[in-house]
């Protein structure tokens, strides 16, 4: 029902020297939904996500956020308008503990950050915030083990709780199951889920796991070589011959 | 109430505690071996209780300057290779204030707190624009400048050029000369003050901030931290404690060498905290404390020739002791209490 747009991006395009990562991109993301975007490796998906965040500046195009044009805002703005974003590559404080990352997201929107007179633990209100996420993605009881330390999926889940700890509106998910182990992915795609479902959020997601993504998403966009192939409904891009032949290599069967 | 929160507080910091106490007696205990009374130390009348208040001032100086350096360098994360310059201009500053112009003491201290902001903007001003490396490099090029500035013989009049600063009267209540063991506590009581700031400072939400940038800038960013700033807030405090110990280093000894402006003194301040433990502020204290009477003790049972040992004590320490003297400590302290706390699991009921 709900279909206004919170993200839109317009012929957004990035250059490496000769190289066109993402060429000319437009696509529009409907509020309260999961959007997921699927491409074989090289497609652009990390570089486009990296657009949206503000990690790098586009050569070209627009990036617009609920009408307004963030395109060349620094990346520590990002978060402030509410957008959060994970990495493919674990991103957290690796000889932090797990309460300290997770303390360090909270505290970062609040008012207090020159504070330097008080002590950190003081700010009631940032460890209890990290309480309840550390609750959330599950992490309770490692949370004063040092981040490094933990397994690997922990570490994804804990990367999860950085940007759920502030609270944003957009989550931008690059590969979150990136390297857990098979067992682990289901419960964390369904914490995904359920994140998005109750928290009024819009998720955009880049997952190799088909399975994963075809079960989950409403919104599909096919990168194929910096461009969109297709964009559609799981079962659209599913039945859609180029990209059966451009990615899925028509080796992929639905098991819906 | 009280009680609550005051003996909580003398347990944690016992430590610390018995140390501030072994300092202030000090100089009333090396007394006694030197056949004088408390009262006669008070009035300044044993000469060997002088020399170690003499030494240990020095020490206090050494360690202020070398927290300045553990702050940005083992908090933020930010190498520079231009701290002396933070120290110079303190001592410089001071020297140049009293004795050209004739400035008072705490108008001496205004100026040179404003010159500490200012060295810190000037440091400040590049951060955003150059990383790692390249942040050491640049800070080297800015100090080498100030350096080259203090030997140049057009500003002899007030620097004294390479023979270095000379004939600055420090002010009578806190001379060295007749006033030494106030000047003793007078340093120790400012050594404390910034040591607890600092202790405050890095568990702040700030500092907390600044911990995280040097684990990890990027996702620092990502947080949403615009990290300038909170680099900026680690330099401006770095810069006016190495100021304040610069002005304190003119204050006990009114000779300001040249050397304080070069290269070798910001090796002073890493040396100092890689001995001690980058990163833990205690590790600045002990590594003052072993770098200042290695120095002295060498250089007066072995001679000049003593530097040879001195740099072969400092490998075998980096070789033996990674983590400094007092971040060894830390990390086996650790090690043992997890080893207890396995017993107790192993043999306790859950």
């Amino acid at each position: 029902m709900d279909s206004e747009i919170i993200f839109e991006t317009v012929k957004l395009r990035k250059e490496f020297g000769a190289l066109v990562a993402v060429d000319d991109v437009s696509i529009k993301v409907r509020r309260n939904t999961l959007h997921a975007i699927i491409g074989p490796n090289g497609a652009g998906k990390t570089t486009f996500f990296n657009l949206l965040s503000g990690n790098i500046e586009p050569t070209s195009g627009q990036v617009i956020y609920k009408g307004r044009d963030i395109t060349h805002q620094p990346v520590h703005r990002t978060i402030h308008f509410g957008i959060g974003r994970s990495f493919q590559i674990t991103n957290i404080f690796p000889n932090l503990t797990v309460f300290e990352n997770v303390r360090l997201a909270c505290q970062a929107l609040g008012a207090d950050n020159f504070k330097f007179w008080r002590a950190a633990p003081a700010f009631q209100k940032y460890e209890q915030r990290t309480w309840e996420v550390l609750e959330r993605v599950g992490l309770k009881d490692r949370a004063f083990t040092l981040a490094r330390t933990l397994p690997h999926g922990d570490q994804r889940k804990l990367e999860l709780g950085m940007i759920l700890a502030p609270d944003p509106e957009v989550l931008l998910l690059d590969e979150p199951t990136a390297g857990m182990a098979a067992e682990q992915v289901p419960e964390l795609i369904a914490l995904i889920q359920e994140i998005q479902r109750a928290g009024d959020k819009t998720v955009m997601l880049v997952e190799h796991n088909m399975n994963v993504v075809m079960s989950v998403s409403d919104t599909i966009t096919v990168m194929h070589l910096g461009q969109v192939l297709a964009e559609g409904t799981p079962s659209e891009i599913a039945a859609n011959k180029e990209v059966q032949t451009a990615y899925l290599g028509g080796l992929y069967e639905l098991n819906v | 109430m009280a009680k609550n929160r005051f003996f909580p507080t003398l347990k944690s910091n016992g430590g610390m505690l018995v140390t501030l106490a072994v300092f202030i007696l000090l100089p009333f205990i090396v007394g006694l071996f030197d056949g004088a009374s408390p009262a006669q130390v008070w009035i300044n009348g044993s000469g060997q209780s002088k020399f170690i208040q003499g030494l240990a001032i020095e020490i206090f100086i050494l360690a202020l300057y070398a927290l300045s350096y553990d702050l940005i360098f083992g908090f933020t994360g930010l190498l520079s290779f231009g701290h002396s310059m933070f120290f110079a201009v303190g001592a410089y500053g001071t020297g140049i204030l009293l004795k050209n112009f004739g400035f008072s003491l705490p108008a001496t201290f205004g100026v040179i707190f404003l010159a500490g902001i200012l060295q810190a903007l000037l440091f400040g001003m590049v951060l955003p624009r150059v990383k790692g490396i390249t942040f050491a490099l640049v800070t080297l090029g800015m100090a080498s400048v100030f350096h080259v500035l203090v030997i140049s013989s057009e500003l002899g009049p007030y620097t004294g050029s390479d023979v270095g600063l000379q004939g600055v009267v420090p002010p009578e209540f806190i001379s060295p000369a007749s006033q030494r063991l106030r000047l003793y506590f007078v340093t120790l009581a400012v050594l404390i003050l910034v040591f607890m700031l600092y202790k405050r400072f890095v568990n702040s939400p700030t500092g907390r901030v600044c911990t995280a940038i040097r684990e990890n800038e990027g996702r620092a960013l990502m947080l949403g931290y615009n990290t300038f700033y909170f680099k900026l807030a680690a330099l401006a405090l770095s810069s006016l404690t190495a100021a304040l110990a610069g002005m304190l280093h003119t204050i006990y000894q009114p000779i300001v060498s040249p050397n304080v402006a070069g290269l070798g003194y910001t090796v002073t301040a890493l040396l100092i905290i890689l001995i001690g433990g980058v990163g833990t502020l205690n590790g600045a204290l002990v590594g003052a404390v072993v770098f200042r009477l290695l120095d002295y003790g060498l250089r007066r049972y072995i001679g000049e020739s003593a530097s040879f040992i001195n740099g072969a004590v400092y490998v075998a320490i980096v070789l033996f002791l990674p983590f400094g003297i007092v971040g060894t400590w830390r990390l086996k302290s650790a090690q043992v209490k997890q080893g207890w706390e396995r017993l107790a699991k192993l043999f306790g009921s859950r």
